[in-house]
């Protein structure tokens, strides 16, 4: 029973990444590589939640992770693909894998000194550590230095890109269900009483670093594959902060806000690029929405407790509000003569929008979206009105 | 077999020029309660980070069942059979009561993490064993009803039962109390009081307890040590403490 539905489980994720990848490929020009990209940053930030979120070590050298993983695949493929039997997609995977066992050694490279290290101190080492790394690459000829690695052949595949991910987070899921989460969690909470009880902290950190840095050194070989293109500069401290900002902003800890985190942070100034220009009027009525919004959000945090079903739904009346706000007051303001003259492009305003929202989200749940939830059923069950009385009591 | 199960020989701890432990020397035999009391600042909760490795003693040995303890890491401590409770609470504290005790568990795992991360039965069965272990340990300290509450969201003395019940999930043989009926209302001190005896009577434990309520460690202690200023003033049965003139004077001071 157990190994039946197993089986068809895993049958089910791999036939939802072709139809990922089939929904990519139906669509315009561009929109493929989103779907892709989109893919290899659900793995980083829900790698890097392993690490930082789930054992609580504050790592920022994520990218380097990442760039060791396309480096080693890039190089091997293009040195040796033509002179192999193998056909694409099974190269790639054991690209994949070789990327992922490279990027973990490096992960217990860095794993090992955080052993002393804590908080504030750690993320300077896997700070100094990640740009090390880019460095390196940067003076490496072998590997194309500055000027960087065109990897061929191009494999794009989204499915086994989505397939990595969804392998990510079912690896995290299931860990966070035994009891040897627990212990990850454990040496989170506290260091001290975990080592007390006889966990064996130095080894935890260390299993976190070698899982989260091999994840992410997979991902590497993927984006080295799919845009038959590397480049240290592809892989600078930006992207590792980008990732940080997932997972903190999905709640540290939380596999389901890594994700959703990874999804709308990457896709939104992505949006924000081909969105329409952005008038004087649309900018004064979505600057005096989104206060009053933030203004509402905040009231609700807190004055509306109780059933999750009454929160979600003042949220929500408190976003449609603003909405309505929003094209209430640009109608009104349409007329305005001194406005009317005013137009941005909404491409040179992306990283604006982008920052602004990360500080009304911070400022709004400090705790991240999630916070430590996690998407379930009984959640959804409870915000359609099924009878909790159960689980109450 | 009846012998010494933990021997403190001359340890000493020094941290600069502070001489923490000066000297200090006892036993406990097994099934033993123990009781460590001194002053404020008498090194008492030092001995404790001593004897589960959070120190290593500048000079002078531990021995756990005739077995060096000194200069190990504290999880090899625990997994040799320490357990200890903490003066000031160390709870994980978004974890829920179940959980906390889970962990206290985890060194008897014995199911490697890969199937843990791929969810097969070994690590399944282990974990739903690990969690009626846990609840058993909950319900023995009187916890049942909060097993799924967050160990922060608990009163101050659910907490401290909490903190014992975890250290009990690591089945140990030796149990160290730091302080466990502080912040106590009197009835749940007595409470506590009969808990910790039956854990000696039912569960065979010898327990090494610290606590500054004397009635407390009057009734329950057979043996206590009085530690003054890291120096050991004395030891044996409390009849003999309680009118100790020494410990008289250490705590309240020279007679006029």
């Amino acid at each position: 029973m157990f190994w039946i539905v197993r089986i068809l489980s895993i049958l089910a994720v791999v036939g939802l990444c072709f139809g990922i990848q089939a929904f990519a490929l139906s669509q315009t020009l561009v929109a493929p590589r989103l779907f892709a990209l989109t893919g290899l940053y659900v793995t980083l930030a829900v790698s890097l939640n392993l690490i930082n979120g789930i054992t609580g070590q504050f790592s920022i050298g994520h990218a380097a992770f990442y760039q060791i993983g396309a480096v080693v695949a890039g190089f091997l493929s293009v040195r040796f693909f033509a002179d192999q039997p193998l056909a694409g997609p099974v190269w790639l995977m054991a690209m994949g894998v070789v990327g992922g066992l490279a990027a973990s050694l490096a992960g217990l490279a860095v794993g090992l000194p955080s052993l002393r290290l804590r908080g504030d101190y750690l993320a300077i080492v896997t700070l100094g550590f990640g740009e090390i790394i880019r460095i390196i690459v940067l003076n490496t000829d072998a590997v194309g230095a500055s000027y960087g690695l065109n990897v061929k052949p191009k494999l794009q595949f989204i499915w086994m890109i989505w397939l990595l991910a969804a392998l990510c987070i079912a690896v995290s899921r299931n860990l966070l269900k035994t009891v040897w989460g627990l212990a990850f969690l454990g040496v989170r909470e506290d260091e001290i009483a975990s080592n007390a009880m006889g966990v064996n902290v130095t080894k935890i950190k260390v299993m976190a670093f070698i899982l989260g840095s091999a994840f992410a050194g997979a991902a590497g070989a993927m984006l080295a594959h799919y845009e038959g293109f590397i480049n240290p500069s592809m892989f600078s401290m930006d992207l590792s902060f980008i990732v940080l900002t997932m997972v903190v902003l999905g709640g540290s800890g939380s596999i389901t806000g890594s994700v959703l985190a990874a999804i709308a942070l990457f896709l939104l100034p992505e949006f924000l690029r081909s969105a329409p220009p952005v008038t004087g009027s649309a900018l004064v009525a979505g600057a005096l929405s989104t206060a009053v919004s933030v203004a509402a959000l905040r009231w609700v945090t807190h004055h509306v407790h109780g059933e999750t079903r009454r929160k979600v739904l003042a949220y929500g009346a408190g976003l449609a509000g603003s909405v309505t706000l929003f094209l209430l007051l640009r109608l009104l303001l349409g007329n305005v003569p001194s406005l009317a003259g005013i137009s941005f492009e909404a491409s040179k305003l992306r990283m604006v929008i982008f920052a602004a929202t990360l500080i009304i989200l911070m400022m709004l749940r400090p705790q991240g979206v999630f916070a430590h939830h996690e998407f379930s059923w009984k959640w959804v069950g409870r915000l359609f009105g099924r009878t909790n009385a159960g689980v109450k009591a | 077999m009846k012998g010494p199960i933990l021997q403190v020989q001359n340890a000493t701890i020094k941290f600069g020029g502070l001489t923490a432990v000066n000297d200090v020397s006892f036993e406990l035999a097994q099934g033993d309660l123990f009781g460590l009391i001194g002053p404020n600042g008498a090194g008492k909760t030092t001995c404790f980070n001593l004897i589960t490795g959070v120190y290593r003693p500048t000079t002078g040995s531990i021995m756990f069942r005739n077995d060096s303890i000194a200069g190990l890491s504290p999880n090899r401590i625990a997994q040799k059979g320490i357990a200890r409770t903490f003066q000031n609470i160390r709870l994980f504290s978004v974890l829920s009561a179940a959980e906390n005790v889970m962990i206290g568990c985890f060194l008897r795992h014995k199911v490697g993490i890969n199937s843990a991360l791929a969810y097969l039965p070994p690590a399944i069965k282990e974990t739903s064993r690990m969690r009626r272990e846990a609840l058993e340990l909950l319900d023995l300290m009187d916890l049942a009803d909060v097993a799924n509450s967050r160990a922060c969201d608990l009163p101050y003395g659910k907490q401290r039962r909490l903190e014992i019940a975890r250290a009990m999930a690591t089945q140990p043989e030796l149990l160290l109390l730091d302080e466990p009926a502080a912040g106590m209302n009197p009835q749940e001190s007595d409470e506590l009081m009969r808990t910790v005896r039956r854990l000696r009577d039912d569960f065979r434990k010898t327990v090494l307890l610290i606590e500054h309520d004397m009635k407390f460690v009057m009734n329950l202690c057979e043996r206590i040590v009085v530690l003054d200023a890291g120096k050991e003033i004395a030891a044996g049965p409390p009849e003999a403490i309680r009118n100790n003139p020494r410990v008289i004077e250490a705590y309240l001071g020279e007679a006029v």
